[in-house]
């Protein structure tokens, strides 16, 4: 299963992955609380709650702790929900499709929240593979400060080697 | 915003101009001075040293006056500041994605 909608390079991250789980399983992993909260947050942060209703307009919100204890609240709302095929959520809308403030940040990892906070929208497709899933996340970013941000990731893919050799060259000045 | 958010974002701000990139590419082969700088962009004189200053605000280049002649040279750190930050990105996502995938080996055995 593929993106109705275009990727663009400079705004969007793309990771794909192959697993050796039906996509029901997948599916159960990303809409159910009691799952998100298990893997959602890259360690050693946690997921201590999720607030999931799934369908347009509804709630996505995740709690998010430090190692600290403290906890960072992001909250968004689901765009599209197909089971088992695709799953797009944004932080660009609350609840009810209402406009949210920049600085939320459901589903972006939450550990610098308060400082890197943007506007995204994340898609999930999967499609069935061998005996196993092919699963794609796709986030793309839209505001001024993503497209900022972006604007360097495309300096930093498409300029990479240009960009280390003027770091490289501008050190030894 | 943290100060260093704030000055994230300049940073960014700074390298969303094909302009200014440019200019950030010809200091990368070394120091220069603005009318050497000005001499590739059909610009006005001003409008060119608009966004000279934006790369001086964000960090990312030096100037110094000598004489009637100024003088850019790149300031790397900054550079090195906006790279970290899109790599953070991509590493935490490709983090959570691990855990998931660990975690649905997980339910794939509890099933």
């Amino acid at each position: 299963m593929t993106s109705t909608h275009g990727i663009d390079p400079k705004l969007d991250l793309v990771f794909e992955r192959v697993v050796s789980v039906p996509r029901e399983l997948v599916w159960r992993a990303w809409t159910r609380p009691e799952h998100v909260k298990k893997w959602f947050t890259p360690a050693p942060w946690t997921t201590v709650e999720c607030e999931i209703d799934l369908r347009p307009g509804g709630i996505f919100r995740t709690v998010m702790r430090s190692p600290e204890g403290k906890d960072f609240p992001n909250l968004g709302a689901y765009l599209e929900v197909v089971e088992n095929e695709r799953l797009v959520w944004t932080n660009a809308l609350l609840p009810g499709f209402r406009p949210a403030r920049v600085t939320s940040t459901c589903g972006d990892d939450s550990p610098n929240s308060e400082e890197t906070g943007f506007l995204f929208t994340a898609e999930i497709l999967l499609s069935p593979q061998d005996k196993g899933t092919r699963y794609t996340a796709i986030v793309r970013h839209g505001d001024e400060a993503g497209r900022a941000k972006h604007e360097a990731m495309g300096f930093h893919d498409g300029w990479s080697s240009a960009l280390n050799q003027l770091v490289a060259h501008a050190s030894t000045m | 915003m943290t100060n260093q958010s704030a000055q994230l974002d300049r940073v960014f701000r700074a390298l969303a101009d094909p302009t200014r990139r440019a200019v950030i590419e010809r200091l990368g082969v070394g120091p220069a001075a603005v009318s050497e700088l000005a001499l590739p962009f059909d610009m006005a004189l001003p409008s060119f040293a608009q966004h000279l200053d934006v790369l001086e605000a964000s960090g990312l280049v030096r100037s110094r006056k000598k004489g009637r002649v100024r003088t850019y040279r790149l300031a790397p750190r900054k550079l090195e500041a906006a790279e970290t930050w899109m790599a953070t990105q991509r590493a935490k996502w490709e983090r959570r994605l691990d855990q998931l995938d660990d975690y649905l080996e997980q339910m794939k055995e509890e099933k």
